[in-house]
């Protein structure tokens, strides 16, 4: 049975002085009366941290209403950071929805903060920076704090990833080259490897959800498979360009399905690609989600999409076909989406308008 | 027989001698060429040769500078190092060794040069020093991109 989906636009937050690049939900949170968390960061150098309010009734978000009726009159006598945590305190609608600024990670990049990852375990939170290093930051407390900065790329980093047991670390940058770090007892990081292979700028690096494979998309128009060899040798076992069915100019993005046997790539050539291995499944499905096995896109049209595999059986290969069009999703160009962590259906916008969005795919009656 | 000349035959000796003139400029041209191309090209070759020896050999000799260094601290002190390291080190002095610094038409020479660069970085990284070798272009352009 195929159901409908929408996306309910939830809640709008705003306090980043600059476009938001992109955001990472915490793995450890969403399950287990844990309130959602999620990070985005931002041209403006710094990384924010957000929780959602764990509400059970929406009495809490009508409280926040009124508050946000005595605090407009107070306005003029709030500066700063205090007017935005209580604006942050207000939903757009009545929906429990209500996340809150929880931190504001800065005065440790020196330019943008590209993209971040938490580690499996949720304890430490990984930020790539066009400063050419890589924060790792652990949460202490109320508070984030940077525990340790990896140098080793000589200019821009632009992503930044955990392998699935979070033992290994992997960031990429404009300086054509992907790095793999170990990650050490004691917050320690040693650099395992140095990978050359892109002939420029590589966009993103993600490792397998199950497997201790490295991906790297570029905009030299390929995505490169990486794999080790026994001890830290570390090399290239693929390359998906052009002559084999791949993209015609800059690969984006890529990302994996939950049992890791498809991977979708996005390029500016305005195609995604479904890619898909031999490999059998290494992931027992507990259970149905109907909703896993969706695709979301953010595009520099500023709008938002769904796409779901067809199976209206006319063609002998899977095909995939788009169900939503969220258009105007956001006033400028969408960077990032990020579906919420466990079975929350929460999904994450993050745009060049400097604000990040909450949604919620509901199923359409 | 008639010991005067055939006129045919004159009058093909007068003809050949202006076709031979095309083809003996030309030959004398490509053989004027040849010689000055023989000598510009030499001369270019060396400069090439001094110029790529020049900082071959420099670069080279920087990483063995490192290594001599590293290799020494590590004898010194084996407990700071962590064997990771200390394998890349000694990876980093076979390459160097294997460099065939003689035979410059090998085709392992940029392979082994570019697996030097990377074992250089990724120790640098894991020692936490800021090395630089000055002398090879970086990787990227200098031009900003901001995405």
């Amino acid at each position: 049975m195929e159901l409908d989906w929408e996306l309910r636009e939830l809640q709008t937050l705003e306090g980043h002085k600059d476009r938001v690049w992109s955001v990472a939900w915490n793995p450890a949170t969403g399950v287990a009366g844990i309130p959602p968390m999620f990070a985005s960061c931002s041209g403006d150098k710094t990384v924010r941290v957000w929780e959602q309010t764990p509400s059970s009734s929406s009495w809490d978000c009508k409280v926040g209403f009124l508050t946000s009726a005595t605090a407009f009159m107070m306005f003029r006598f709030l500066r700063g950071e205090m007017w935005l945590s209580l604006h942050a305190l207000w939903c757009v609608d009545d929906g429990n929805c209500c996340v809150h600024l929880r931190a504001v990670l800065d005065e440790t990049h020196t330019r943008t903060v590209r993209s971040c990852a938490w580690s499996p375990s949720g304890k430490l939170l990984a930020t790539a920076s066009f400063d050419a290093t890589t924060g790792i930051w652990e949460n202490v407390g109320d508070d984030f704090e940077c525990v340790s900065t990896l140098e080793g790329h000589e200019n821009e980093v632009k992503s930044v990833s955990w392998n699935a047991s979070g033992s290994l670390l992997a960031t990429c940058g404009r300086d054509k080259s992907v790095w793999i770090w170990e990650v050490l007892p004691g917050k320690e990081f040693e650099c395992a490897s140095v990978l050359q292979g892109h002939t420029q700028d590589v966009k993103m690096v993600m490792w397998h959800p199950t497997m201790d494979i490295l991906f790297s998309c570029s905009y030299d128009n390929s995505v490169k498979v990486w794999a080790e060899d026994g001890d830290d040798d570390w090399h290239c076992v693929q390359t998906l360009n052009e002559a084999n069915n791949g993209h015609s100019s800059t690969v984006w993005a890529l990302s994996f399905n939950g049992s890791g046997d498809k991977m979708v790539t996005c390029s500016d050539d305005l195609t995604m690609k479904i890619w898909g291995t031999d490999l059998k499944k290494m992931m027992s499905e507990d259970g149905y989600a109907p909703w896993k096995g969706l695709i979301v896109t953010g595009a520099a049209d500023d709008a938002i999409r769904l796409f779901v595999e067809s199976k209206d059986g006319s063609v002998d290969e899977p095909s995939y076909k788009m169900i939503l069009r969220k258009e105007k999703a956001h006033d400028m160009d969408v960077n990032s989406v990020q579906w919420g962590p466990g079975e929350t259906r929460l999904l994450a916008s993050a745009s060049d308008d400097g604000t990040i969005k909450i949604w919620e795919l509901q199923p359409v009656a | 027989m008639d010991p005067r000349p055939d006129p045919a035959d004159a009058v093909a000796d007068l003809f050949d001698s202006s076709l031979n003139l095309e083809d003996a400029h030309f030959k004398e041209g490509y053989a004027e060429g040849y010689d000055y191309g023989l000598e510009a090209g030499r001369e270019e070759a060396r400069q090439v040769g001094l110029k790529v020896g020049f900082e071959t050999g420099e670069e080279l000799g920087f990483y063995r500078g490192c290594v001599d260094v590293w290799s020494s601290a590590i004898r010194v002190d084996p407990e700071r190092f962590s064997s990771r390291v200390q394998k890349s080190v000694k990876t980093m002095e076979l390459l160097l060794e294997r460099y065939p610094v003689l035979d410059p038409e090998n085709e392992s020479v940029q392979e082994i040069m570019g697996d030097l660069r990377l074992k250089f970085k990724a120790i640098c990284a894991s020692l936490g020093v800021k090395l630089e070798y000055k002398g090879y272009p970086k990787s990227a352009d200098d031009k900003n991109m901001e995405f």
